[in-house]
């Protein structure tokens, strides 16, 4: 998740188009969610063995 | 800025934590009530004198002195730099009454973003550990994101930064609510689910005990709502007091759009429209219009409670039945999706002079910083403090309800059926 942060802050430090930005951006966006999902997975399996 | 209009829009606030307070305990079980409410009071406490005392100082405010960061030739303000323990509060006062307001209202915003995770942890969460995530939440999460955002901070400065407009959030969609969300899945994720929840790998429906509370507490969410955006309006986004009757308007809208697109999809989903759920659709165009609260045409508020509210029915069942997240009150689904929601709804309807794919790039960065720097802070910081402070109660804890295990007592001590009141006189 921090790592789709980090893409979307280079985006906006080392690009100047807003269309490059914008794909960047949403590109660290989707990085993010997908941290998101494998953590919620993770945390998914674990409440299935416990019940 | 009118002094008194925007003091009786602080003083407002708390009837937004009485609502969420209501509301959450509604949802929960009775055997859990009084704990709920005393963890309202206590998490309402720790984090007015943490925020005082420690978060203030970083959390800050426009035109104060910060701490600055240098990345790429750009300076970052990233950290507030007010002396602890509001020492420097007198010497503003003399200044002026605005380091105040901002205190003040900073104070009970963060108190309503403690209130978020209480409602994904009930029914199984000690008052102690409630207490230590309160105190993180007022002491270091709340005024680090407070600080970027109103405190005049680097996405508040996306401008001169990157050439962007600001990160908005006019009302705490994302300070106060997408804070007090992601809190809260980091506290479902810990504590796990109720016992009985999933047996035999099937959800089983936990219904709340008092839903009349729960939709009192929407309506006296309402109006704290009203007092909370307009306040924060006209700290951090210099609204004129007159601005305050759009704001009204414009809360009203948007929580009736989220209630009615419940109530409808919830009539066309179960054929009957399901009242807890519908008192989250509210919550939730409450929550979602506050992003863009005053600043968004009447028609696309509207628009923005009733996706607010869709988007709310769908999540709670996907939290539930995918992903196997129990969360008592629908918090999650309220204020982390819906206050999401908001923040992208801005940038898509928000006023603009230049470039509506720049106004929406500056809210997407907003919500990556929410996700990928916020989310990791405030889980990390909750597993640590539960390695200290066990957060969830005991198997027995878990079965005798939080009110016998914690306060010794039920809220409802004549609900007790009492075996000798059956023996023949």
């Amino acid at each position: 998740m921090v790592s789709g942060w980090l893409l979307a802050l280079a985006a906006l430090l080392l690009l100047a188009g807003l269309g490059q930005r914008f794909a960047f951006v949403l590109a660290g966006l989707l990085v993010e969610l997908l941290g998101l999902g494998l953590v919620a997975y993770r945390y998914r399996s674990l409440q299935r063995g416990t019940q | 800025m009118n002094l008194a209009v925007c003091l009786l829009c602080i003083i407002l606030v708390p009837l937004a934590t009485a609502g969420l307070a209501l509301i959450h305990q509604g949802l929960g079980r009775s055997r859990s009530a009084a704990h709920a409410m005393l963890a309202t009071l206590c998490a309402l406490g720790v984090t007015a004198i943490v925020f005082v005392l420690i978060g203030f100082s970083w959390a800050g405010y426009p035109g104060d002195l910060s701490h600055t960061a240098q990345l790429a030739g750009k300076h970052f303000d990233w950290l507030g730099n007010e002396p602890f323990f509001a020492a420097g509060l007198s010497s503003s006062l003399l200044k002026g009454p605005y380091a105040a307001l901002v205190l003040a209202l900073q104070m009970f915003a963060v108190g309503l973003a403690s209130l978020i995770p209480i409602s994904a942890g009930s029914d199984r969460w000690r008052l102690a550990s409630i207490c230590a995530s309160s105190a993180l939440l007022a002491g270091i999460v709340f005024p680090l994101f407070a600080h970027w955002v109103w405190g005049a901070g680097w996405l508040a400065q996306l401008t001169p930064l990157f050439g962007l407009p600001s990160f908005t959030d006019a009302g705490g969609a994302g300070v106060i609510q997408v804070v007090g969300g992601l809190t809260a899945l980091s506290v479902a994720w810990i504590l796990g689910p109720r016992q009985g929840k999933y047996s035999d790998q099937v959800a089983t429906a936990i219904p709340g005990h008092n839903i009349v509370l729960v939709l009192f507490g929407c309506l006296l969410a309402l109006i704290g709502w009203i007092g909370l955006d307009s306040a924060a309006s006209m700290l951090f986004h210099g609204a004129a007091s007159v601005q305050v009757i759009v704001i009204a308007i414009n809360a009203m809208l948007s929580a009736s759009g989220g209630c009615l697109a419940a109530v409808f999809i919830t009539q066309l989903r179960y054929r009957k429209p399901d009242a807890s759920l519908s008192a989250n659709g509210w919550i939730a165009g409450l929550v979602a219009g506050s992003a863009g609260c005053g600043l968004i045409s009447p028609i696309a508020t509207i628009f923005i409670g009733i996706v607010a509210g869709t988007l709310v029915t769908f999540l709670v069942e996907t939290l539930e039945l995918k992903l196997l997240i129990d969360d008592p009150g629908g918090a999650i689904s309220v204020h982390l999706g819906a206050g999401l929601w908001g923040l992208v709804a801005f940038g898509i309807f928000g006023p603009t002079t230049g470039s509506r794919a720049a106004l929406l790039l500056a809210q997407l960065v907003g919500i990556a910083t929410l996700l990928g720097i916020m989310l990791p802070l405030i889980h990390i910081g909750n597993l640590l403090l539960n390695k200290f402070v066990h957060f969830r109660v005991d198997a027995d804890g878990d079965w005798q309800g939080m009110d016998i295990c914690e306060l010794g007592a039920g809220a409802y001590p004549e609900f007790v059926v009492h075996a000798d009141e059956f023996v023949p006189r």
